[in-house]
């Protein structure tokens, strides 16, 4: 079953393209990866799923229904939910009531308490959840965004970027977190730069250049894919 | 988090929810958002209260009167506390709706007079239209997602043009029925806040009885705003605050939760408005002008606008400055107002209440640990 | 009254509406362009330029070096409150706005201490000219010119001096700006002195047409935010083009209901606007960028 679908997307700024009728197609399940080289729009992509953006045409179905007029909060509550490149966290409040903001909407009183004390636990902040957001070490703040993403259990997760900054550790954990939040029923769609993560995650991978997609497949063709190779240089197989 | 009512109940359930219910609505009272929790703050609370009770006895009536006059301010510093201090839009004309509600309990009081608890009632219709006008300019700004810079101009222009219209309604054709506007002296001549009672009306002058209304209502809105920003809707204005963007993503129409702060804060400073008529039985264009406009900034900044308490504070703290001031001349007090505000955005952004308790606090839980 | 009567009385209401919020607004836009700040002060720096053109002119000094004077007064107070106050702010423009609320409290108040409620104007000079039946004040169609001299000025120093480059380099991108050694402070405190020397000229213009009080710069501001925020961060593409438009409403409303009611349509065009328009004529101008 589909689960996001892109028609004919188009988006420019001043001249530049961005999206050039991407026709994208993301099935219930998948963990599939976006990448390209810098500038190759990854994040304007991103952004015109979230309602960020208005495309100057072409439509975006989320679960089979037209979402390309909706606004952003409304897009969220049909169950996308996203984690930014930049922690995208309320810095100056604590662990807990970041997750209880992200969370509220969705779930009141004991059930609210249960399931952040079950992210807590997730993410493994359980310790610090009365700390300031901003505290935390930049690996912790990805992660709590990751929990604020992923506790009211969306039907898609966007993910710009996770592993940005993080320490090899850190990235192979999240690699982990992702594998056992998709075994339970979330699709999730990343932008990513380290061809190891990619590697460890993703069951199939497009390559973006100049806004439009360039290739689609495994990571092993990807891998392969001689013309990948060619736009990629300099960005190429990491490990 | 205290625990303010804990005994556990035995008896059918749709009581044992309304109980639940009322019991998270209490547990409010304190929260992330607010300062203060715990017996000692509560113990505190309790004490100032009953010492604000007691007041009026070690006092003449003029002097209470006084104390009544700085109570009538506080809803207005509340509201613009949860809607600068909380909600993160910068609303500079509180004003506005402060002069609206006046006038129209004015208005409305002129007309059909103090009878059958009818001040009341014209005090509920005010505070209602402030609370729509409200509404009506917060949808066009905050649905037009204009920026913090505008809100804040945009505001004041309303203000400002509120003052010159006002004061330009001297002749005898600008009348409401038989009340006179009166241009730019201003409008006099309605009764004060008066309770029906047997044996003829009581009418609250500027002495005990009034201070004791002001003082129950200061509570209540004091009470009350705590458990509205601990609750949902208070989270989600921080959050707004905080990252607005991020605020959107988690799935919340942001729109209509600084639409809502904003409602909440005019319909305060509607309060102030009504309140301030009934107190003195006048209002003026100048309670909508740049420096009336100016003045709540300066008590919500002084006090720390992202909490309630401090606000609250710093509020009574002003008041009673500029009113010492005054003796020398209100343009002295003002320009006191004006190098006040000046240093306080200098040197302590947070405000001096708000800076000064979170000292405290640390203080007290290095101790602790 | 034959044709071209009516139509000068027309361009006449609409160049005086036009020019006062050019005027007004010219110093409030450059600093909001620039560095994102409202002036809440501005109004005293118009009062400021109006006091000293006006003590200046009286000292015998012919009027129009009288309104430089005015002009340059006003810019050196902007530059001493730029250093003692704004500078500390630039990080937090929201609060610098604040501050500048404090300033203006202090300026008026100040004023009114020192030199007291009202001070002895001078008259508006150069008479009237005489069309069709009605007559009109001559130093008004000068405020015209001078209103338009102000923009082609602006655009010259903007767009033409080397001043004009790096400013326009440090709204654009100020970390590139300071990467490329463009001292990005003394080109924030030289916009702000600019801003207010232009609030101050406003003042000296007006100066001889109005009656010298205190709280005069109120007059002004109502006008100067409404043209700030329909025509966004752009002087040339924003702020210019808000003015015609808005004059065209004033003039209107004022010819037909009286000036309370111009001031009033005022308003009411920004809310509107402001629905459609967040980022103002400006914005709409430089491309919608959703």
């Amino acid at each position: 079953m589909t689960i996001l679908k892109t028609e004919k997307l188009k988006k420019s700024f001043g001249g530049v393209h961005v999206a050039r009728d991407i026709d994208f197609t993301l099935e219930k399940g998948e963990m599939h990866c976006l990448i390209g080289p810098n500038g190759a729009g990854k994040s304007s992509f991103f952004r015109l799923i979230l309602g960020e953006h208005r495309p100057d045409g072409g439509k975006i179905l989320f679960m089979d229904e037209d979402i390309t007029d909706a606004r952003s909060f409304a897009r969220i509550r049909k169950g996308i939910s996203v984690k930014f490149q930049v922690p995208g966290i309320f810095k100056a409040l604590s662990v807990h009531q970041n997750l209880t903001i992200a969370f509220q909407n969705h779930l009141h009183g004991h059930d609210l308490e249960a399931t952040i004390a079950r992210v807590l636990d997730f993410v493994s902040l359980a310790d610090v959840a009365t700390e300031p957001a901003g505290a935390l070490s930049h690996g912790q703040q990805q992660w709590l965004e990751i929990g604020m993403a992923v506790g009211v259990e969306p039907k898609l997760l966007l993910l710009d970027e996770p592993t940005a900054g993080m320490s090899p550790d850190e990235t192979h954990k999240t690699g982990e977190m992702l594998h056992e939040l998709n075994a339970q029923g979330i699709t999730i769609l990343a932008v990513e730069h380290d061809m190891a993560f990619v590697e460890q995650i993703a069951s199939r991978v497009t390559v973006l250049h100049f806004g439009a997609i360039f290739a689609q497949g495994t990571v092993s063709d990807i891998i392969a894919h001689q013309g990948v190779a060619e736009i990629y240089l300099g960005g190429g197989h990491g490990g | 988090m205290t625990d303010i009512s804990h005994e556990k109940s035995l008896v059918d359930s749709a009581p044992i929810a309304r109980r639940s219910r009322a019991r998270r609505w209490l547990s409010h009272l304190e929260g992330p958002q607010t300062f203060g929790s715990g017996i000692a703050f509560w113990t505190i609370f309790v004490l100032v209260v009953a010492a604000a009770c007691a007041y009026p006895f070690f006092a003449d009536g003029w002097t209470v009167g006084n104390a009544a006059y700085f109570l009538v301010w506080t809803f207005m510093a509340m509201g613009l506390s949860v809607i600068w201090g909380y909600a993160g839009a910068l609303s500079f004309g509180q004003t506005a709706f402060f002069g609206l509600a006046g006038y129209a309990y004015g208005v409305l009081t002129i007309n059909v007079g103090e009878t059958y608890g009818f001040t009341f009632i014209a005090l509920v219709i005010a505070v209602a239209l402030a609370g729509v006008f409200a509404a009506v300019l917060g949808y066009f700004m905050f649905y037009g997602r204009i920026r913090g810079v505008f809100i804040g101009i945009v505001t004041l222009s309303v203000t400002l043009v509120f003052e010159t219209f006002m004061a330009q309604t001297a002749g005898p054709q600008w009348a409401i029925g038989s009340a006179r506007l009166n241009g730019f002296n201003g409008m006099t001549g309605m009764p004060p806040l008066t309770v029906p009672w047997f044996g003829g009306d009581i009418a609250l002058w500027p002495d005990r009885p009034l201070y004791y209304v002001l003082l129950a209502l200061t509570v209540i809105v004091y009470l009350g705003l705590r458990m509205l920003l601990n609750s949902r809707f208070g989270n989600v204005l921080v959050a707004i605050r905080e990252n607005p963007e991020r605020a959107e993503m988690l799935g919340y129409d942001i729109r209509l939760y600084q639409l809502l702060a904003f409602v909440v804060g005019g319909a305060l400073a509607g309060l102030s408005g009504v309140l301030y008529t009934a107190w003195g039985q006048y209002i003026t264009p100048n309670s909508m002008g740049l420096t009336a406009a100016a003045l709540p900034v300066v008590w919500v900044a002084v006090g720390g606008r992202r909490d309630i308490t401090a606000t609250l504070i710093g509020t009574l703290l002003v008041l009673s400055l500029f009113q010492t001031l005054t003796i020398y001349g209100s343009q002295y007090a003002l320009v006191a107002m004006g190098a006040l505000l000046v240093l306080i955005v200098l040197l302590a952004p947070e405000g001096i209440v708000l800076g000064f308790a979170n000292l405290v606090d640390r203080l007290t839980k290095r101790r602790g640990a | 009254m034959d044709f071209f009567s009516t139509a000068f009385a027309i361009i006449y209401q609409f160049g005086d509406a036009f020019a006062f919020l050019v005027l007004s607004a010219a110093g409030l836009a450059v600093i909001f362009g620039m560095m994102g700040v409202i002036n809440l002060a501005h109004g005293e720096f118009i009062m400021c330029g109006a006091y000293v053109t006006v003590a200046v002119a009286r000292m015998g000094v012919p009027l129009p070096l009288a309104i430089v004077a005015g002009s340059i007064a006003a810019g050196l107070v902007g530059l001493v409150i730029e250093r003692l106050v704004i500078r500390h702010l630039y990080h937090r423009p929201l609060d610098s706005i604040v501050a500048t609320w404090g300033i203006s409290l202090i300026a008026t108040q100040g004023v009114l201490i020192v030199l007291g409620s009202t001070m002895q104007g001078i008259g508006t000079p150069l008479g009237s000219v005489q069309v069709g039946a009605l007559s009109y004040s001559t130093y008004r169609i000068v405020l015209m010119a001078a209103a338009v001299l102000i923009l082609l000025v602006l655009w010259l120093l903007f767009y033409r001096t080397r001043y004009g480059v790096i400013a326009r380099a440090t709204i654009a991108a100020p970390q590139m700006a300071r990467a490329l050694g463009v001292d990005t402070r003394r080109v924030y405190a030289l916009t702000f002195a600019l801003g207010a020397a232009l609030a101050g000229l406003a003042g000296g213009l007006y100066a001889p047409t109005m009656t010298l009080v205190p709280t005069m710069g109120a007059t002004f501001i109502v006008e100067s935010f409404v043209t700030v925020v329909v025509g966004g961060a752009d002087i040339f593409l924003g702020a210019a083009p808000a003015a015609a438009i808005l004059g065209v409403i004033r003039a209107g409303l004022t010819a037909w209901q009286g000036q309370f009611f111009g001031q009033i349509g005022l308003l009411v065009a920004v809310i509107l606007v402001i629905r459609v328009l967040p980022n103002g004529l400006s914005g709409l101008i430089l491309g919608n960028r959703r």
